[in-house]
């Protein structure tokens, strides 16, 4: 059996052609059944870049989680490289805007020590499959569900996004609150310094 | 071509904003009102949402109908909370209130109040609800709903606080009115 991330991809590609035609349609239905929401995404806010240092780096809480494919995770996995955690939920619109950017800065540097993650918060994998679907960037870093919120509290996350910076030792060194443009050049800087570290 | 499609779209609905002025925005589309003002490196902005649409937020996530018409009856804004400073920002929306004409006042109910009743109910979902306070560092933000139980027709003024670098302000918007219970005519 193909892994979902593998399906989507191939349906991505067979989708690429009506792109433009479905991604406007999709607009216009958006614009005309959700008001609310429509009000929302024109007044947000630009996205900006700066991650701001903990004065005093915690260690980041462990985590046991599962991907889209049920394969597990845990904060272990991924040490010895600095890790970006962020926690999104498909409803909320920040969430969406910065996620392509998340994509970007995975793709430069995921070959050196970097890696993202996205734990998603009480949503389900069907729903959320379905969503990544409607993404103009596909997510190929982990995305993992926190079905009952459990690993957003021991971070001690009051609203979504919000995003973490965890160093080689597994210490949490920044910190963003609200949507982020993550593949802004002063982000790489903090990563490349990150890596640099012993 | 879409890219430049939104990009044209989001051109015409960016607004400047005097520090300290309040903007009203009605969307085109919906006739929806907004308010945003930024005072004193605080960006505040109340986006009326539809009952229709909180119910189906809460819906979505598989609250029991009870649950979902207790605060699709409430006056629910989408707010959008920004530190606009180059210093450390908290607020704390346990300290804001709705003042009527009649000089009555209300209190918002917070994120807490509501996952507190949620949790009696038997449900985990904790999410949606603006942050009932936050610290905000540089180029930090938040968005969610806040909620007070007043009349969908009476106009009412927001106090609201905050606290910067160890100084408090208070900000006002006027005139803030609830959505009403369906869209507005065009």
């Amino acid at each position: 059996m193909l892994e979902k991330s593998r399906i989507f991809a191939v349906r991505r590609k067979i989708c690429l052609k009506n792109k433009l035609r479905g991604a406007f349609v999709l607009l216009i239905g958006f614009c005309l059944l959700t008001p609310g929401v429509m009000a929302d995404e024109q007044t947000l806010p630009s996205l900006g870049y700066r991650l701001n240092a903990l004065s005093k780096p915690i260690d980041a809480p462990d985590f046991n989680l599962q991907d889209m494919d049920e394969n597990n995770y845990s904060l272990k996995d991924f040490r010895g490289k600095v890790l970006l955690v962020n926690f999104w939920a498909t409803w909320c619109p920040p969430c969406r805007r910065e996620m392509p950017s998340m994509e970007r800065l995975y793709q430069k540097l995921k070959d050196s020590d970097f890696t993202v993650i996205a734990i998603n918060q009480f949503e389900d994998p069907d729903h959320v499959f379905a969503y990544i679907g409607q993404l103009g960037t596909d997510p190929t870093f982990p995305i993992l569900f926190d079905r009952e919120s459990k690993i957003s509290e021991a971070y001690k996350v009051a609203g979504l996004p919000t995003t973490y910076l965890v160093d080689k030792k597994g210490k949490i060194r920044y910190r963003a609150v609200g949507g982020r443009e993550f593949d802004h050049p002063e982000v790489e800087k903090i990563i490349h310094a990150l890596i640099a570290e012993d | 071509m879409l890219r430049y499609f939104i990009f044209i779209l989001l051109l015409f609905t960016q607004h400047s904003l005097l520090a300290g002025e309040v903007q009203q925005t009605r969307n085109p589309d919906s006739g929806l009102l907004s308010w945003k003002i930024d005072d004193q490196g605080f960006s505040l902005e109340l986006i009326q949402l539809l009952p229709d649409f909180v119910r189906a937020v809460y819906g979505s996530h598989k609250f029991p109908p009870e649950a979902v018409e207790e605060i699709a009856n409430y006056c629910v804004f989408g707010t959008i909370a920004i530190n606009s400073s180059d210093k450390s920002l908290s607020y704390r929306v346990a300290d804001w209130h709705a003042l009527m004409a009649d000089g009555k006042k209300h209190s918002l109910k917070t994120k807490t109040q509501w996952v507190d009743e949620w949790r009696k109910l038997g449900i985990r979902y904790s999410w949606t609800i603006l942050p009932a306070e936050q610290t905000f560092e540089v180029g930090d933000w938040s968005q969610g709903f806040t909620t007070v139980k007043l009349p969908r027709e009476k106009p009412f003024d927001l106090i609201y606080s905050w606290n910067l670098e160890g100084k408090n302000y208070v900000g006002k918007i006027k005139n803030i009115r609830c959505a009403p219970e369906n869209l507005p005519e065009k």
